[in-house]
């Protein structure tokens, strides 16, 4: 088609963003780096958890760069263990079996023996094949006393037309391997018996990842991806419990190790709008919608609106609301005289809830050299607290309690 | 403190003077007067940015003008055709130039300025013959150059020149620079090519007008923008009268000839300078069908035969 037929207003628009628009960039040789803080607190005493990041990218020139991501986690708490409350006091056995702790009436039990600390480092490489084509590769390791999870990945990212539509393919193979205090306990057997199998269990999981990124003009683009994850072996969580009750009282008369199946097959589907409106302010929306084979299908939407103000100051809050099914072997609790089920779990991550975070993030960015920001969130989980499937002094018990946390962050980045 | 910083600004060739409620840093650059207004209560407050403005639209100037022998642009053109490493600055403008020379098919060359060496506009000489063009033909057209970033291979006889989105690109560069240092409302103006950061502080636009070409000196349309840009092609002064007819001086890379049935000036209203200068010189190129192509790209302008 001759030119004059032509609208290329909005291609014209979009080259010019990428001419205008430039991303702050280090010179070649230096590195940058970004520093954080992490401090997430649960409420009642739950998990804790500190969290130094250190994360830094180094430009080698001609599109070429290698980074690398240290984290260390340092949790502390306690976390619930998946058992029913009681009226009496009930006693646990630690996961190593050497010793018991109790729980006071009408508590929910958790596991305070909980103290960990994980490494995790990962590396990456990127390299341009040409103009439009672009690899990625990158190995992951983490490390925790009882947990090694190693992986490595691959994408490829190729630009089409003009640069306004990105493809991305990867690919993510990780191993775990995990290794309980006190050996793999056998799933669905009595806490009592202590029986425990061999020191460590492994599983594989394999990630496929397609996206498709598509510049809409020199404002606002659009993002989807399409991922899909098969995991096989060790799923099961050896710390956590389901209670066995009594049919009319509703007592606890025995604690079973749960059981899961042991694969997983998970897809997700996320969309991403990103707008940067004419004051400079950016608006981003994102929708992920994720289902598996053990019937959790989830929800998450996720908004947040950047203020920009003078000298580089900015405002953004965040909202985002999650909920997700249960899984088709989640219980509250198992009913003493009827049949065990092949599977069971009463981990409340797997149990049917709604989530929703709201937080604030301010920080400045001085010039292309460093910027700070500080963000603080407030995370509330909820689920049902008094199900109908309730018995006897279950019915008054808080079978599902909710989890609030703060979340602080402090960041730091700079150039070196 | 304060001084210290003004007098690293301070620059003999930069005037900064009040008019009406707002002050005015005066400067010459690229050939062109230029101007930045700045809503602001003191002097002090507006010389930094003035001065910044002033830097910046130098600096460009002296990267990529093609009159220098000390830039970029004077070690591509006189290089022997072997490739050269090109600064990211200098990479971007080259895809950008890419990228408008497949959208435009070819009409935006920046290859095309070894024309001028047939074409001597404002000397007194007369249209160009067939056969000069012919020769200098081969040797244009952004095809024929080797560009993966940072590589830059230019055959030898071959010329690059970023006369063509030089001054539209230093408007945005200072637009962009001086939206990061002050809160004021502010507009650039360098020679008729301008942006404006938002409406004034009372939310009233800032008032410019583009004058008829037909009506010299009488400004004709009274264009009101409170933000985005403008930018003009024209060829009020750059033309040889010749047999009658009128050639300008915006030229068909593909040909060596100005449209015959361009209009006088086009004026565009756009996002950014760069993007309305590009879409002004090409719509000088559609000849007739200018108003035709202009319709087709939803962006409000001015056109005058």
């Amino acid at each position: 088609m001759q030119l004059k037929h032509r609208q290329i207003a909005g291609l014209l628009s979009a080259a010019t963003c990428s001419l205008l628009c430039t991303p702050a960039q280090a010179e070649e040789g230096e590195w940058d780096v970004d520093s954080a803080i992490l401090y997430y607190a649960e409420d009642n005493d739950r998990v804790q958890a500190i969290e130094p990041v250190i994360s830094g990218r180094k430009d080698l020139g001609d599109e070429e760069a290698v980074s690398f991501k240290l984290v260390i986690d340092s949790l502390t708490g306690a976390s619930a263990t998946g058992a029913v409350p009681s009226t009496q006091v009930q006693t646990f056995t630690t996961p190593s079996g050497d010793s018991t702790y109790t729980v006071a009436p009408n508590e929910t039990p958790l596991d305070d023996t909980f103290l960990d600390t994980r490494v995790a480092f990962s590396m990456n490489w990127e390299k341009p094949l040409d103009r439009n084509n672009r690899r990625n590769y990158g190995f992951n390791v983490s490390r925790e006393y009882d947990f090694t999870s190693i992986s490595a990945n691959a994408l490829w990212q190729h630009d089409a037309n003009q640069k306004n539509t990105t493809y991305s393919y990867g690919a993510n193979l990780e191993f775990d391997q995990i290794d309980p205090v006190g050996g793999v306990p056998e799933p669905g057997s009595s806490m009592d018996d202590q029986m425990k199998g061999a020191n460590s269990d492994s599983r594989n999981i394999i990630d496929l990842l397609f996206g498709v990124t598509q510049v809409i003009d020199r404002s606002s683009l659009f993002q989807i991806n399409l991922s899909l994850s098969e995991a096989d072996g060790y799923m099961t969580d050896p710390y956590k419990l389901v209670s066995v009750v009594d049919a009319t009282s509703g007592e606890p008369i025995d604690q079973l190790f749960e059981s899961r199946p042991d694969s997983r097959s998970r897809q997700s589907l996320y969309g991403k709008y990103k707008k940067t409106l004419g004051n400079d302010d950016v608006f981003t929306a994102s929708y992920r919608y994720m289902t598996d084979d053990w019937g959790v299908d989830s929800n998450t939407f996720d908004f947040t609106y950047r203020l920009k103000f003078n000298q580089g100051y900015f405002l953004q809050p965040r909202l985002r609301l999650y909920d997700q099914s249960a899984a088709d072997f989640y219980a509250y609790f198992l009913v003493d005289g009827e049949s065990l089920p092949g599977d069971v779990s009463a981990d409340y991550r797997l149990g049917e809830m709604e989530a929703t975070t709201v937080g604030i993030k301010f920080g400045r960015e001085y010039d292309q050299q460093h910027s700070w920001s500080f963000r603080l969130e407030q995370y509330v989980q909820t689920g049902e607290s008094s199900p109908s499937e309730a018995i006897g002094q279950l019915r008054n018990q808080d079978l599902y309690p909710d989890v609030t946390a703060i979340i602080a962050q402090f960041n730091y980045s700079f150039v070196f | 403190m304060a001084d210290q910083r003004l007098s690293r600004y301070a620059s003999d060739s930069l005037s900064v003077t009040r008019r009406g409620s707002l002050w005015v840093g005066q400067f010459r650059c690229m050939a062109s007067p230029c101007e930045v207004l700045i809503e602001c209560e003191s002097k002090a407050q507006a010389l930094e940015p003035c001065a910044l403005a002033q830097q910046e639209a130098m600096r460009i100037e002296q990267k990529f003008s093609r009159y220098r022998d000390d830039n970029i642009v004077h070690r591509i053109n006189n290089g022997s055709g072997e490739s050269l490493q090109v600064d990211a600055e200098t990479a971007r403008l080259l895809d950008f130039a890419q990228h408008c020379f497949s959208l435009s098919d070819g009409y935006f060359d920046i290859t095309s300025g070894l024309l001028r060496r047939a074409w001597q506009f404002g000397s007194g000489a007369g249209i160009p013959r067939q056969r000069e063009l012919d020769k200098l033909l081969p040797h244009i057209g952004w095809n024929k150059v080797r560009w993966r970033a940072p590589e830059l291979e230019v055959p030898k006889g071959m010329e690059i020149d970023f006369g063509g989105i030089g001054k539209e690109y230093a408007v945005d560069s200072v637009h962009k620079l001086l939206k990061q240092t002050t809160a004021a409302s502010f507009m650039v103006n360098f020679g008729g090519d301008c942006t404006a950061s938002g409406p004034h502080a009372d939310g009233s636009a800032w008032i410019t007008g583009i004058e008829n070409p037909r009506r010299r000196g009488d400004a004709s349309a009274v264009i009101k923008l409170k933000a985005g840009a403008l930018a003009t092609s024209g060829d009020v002064f750059k033309f040889i009268q010749q047999g009658g007819k009128r050639y300008g001086h915006i030229l068909n890379p593909r040909t060596g000839w100005p449209n015959p049935n361009s209009p006088l000036s086009v004026t565009i209203a756009a996002p950014t300078c760069t993007e309305a200068g590009i879409l002004s010189t090409l719509a000088m190129l559609q000849g007739k069908d200018a108003e035709k192509f202009l319709d087709r790209q939803g962006l409000k302008y001015w056109c005058y035969r």
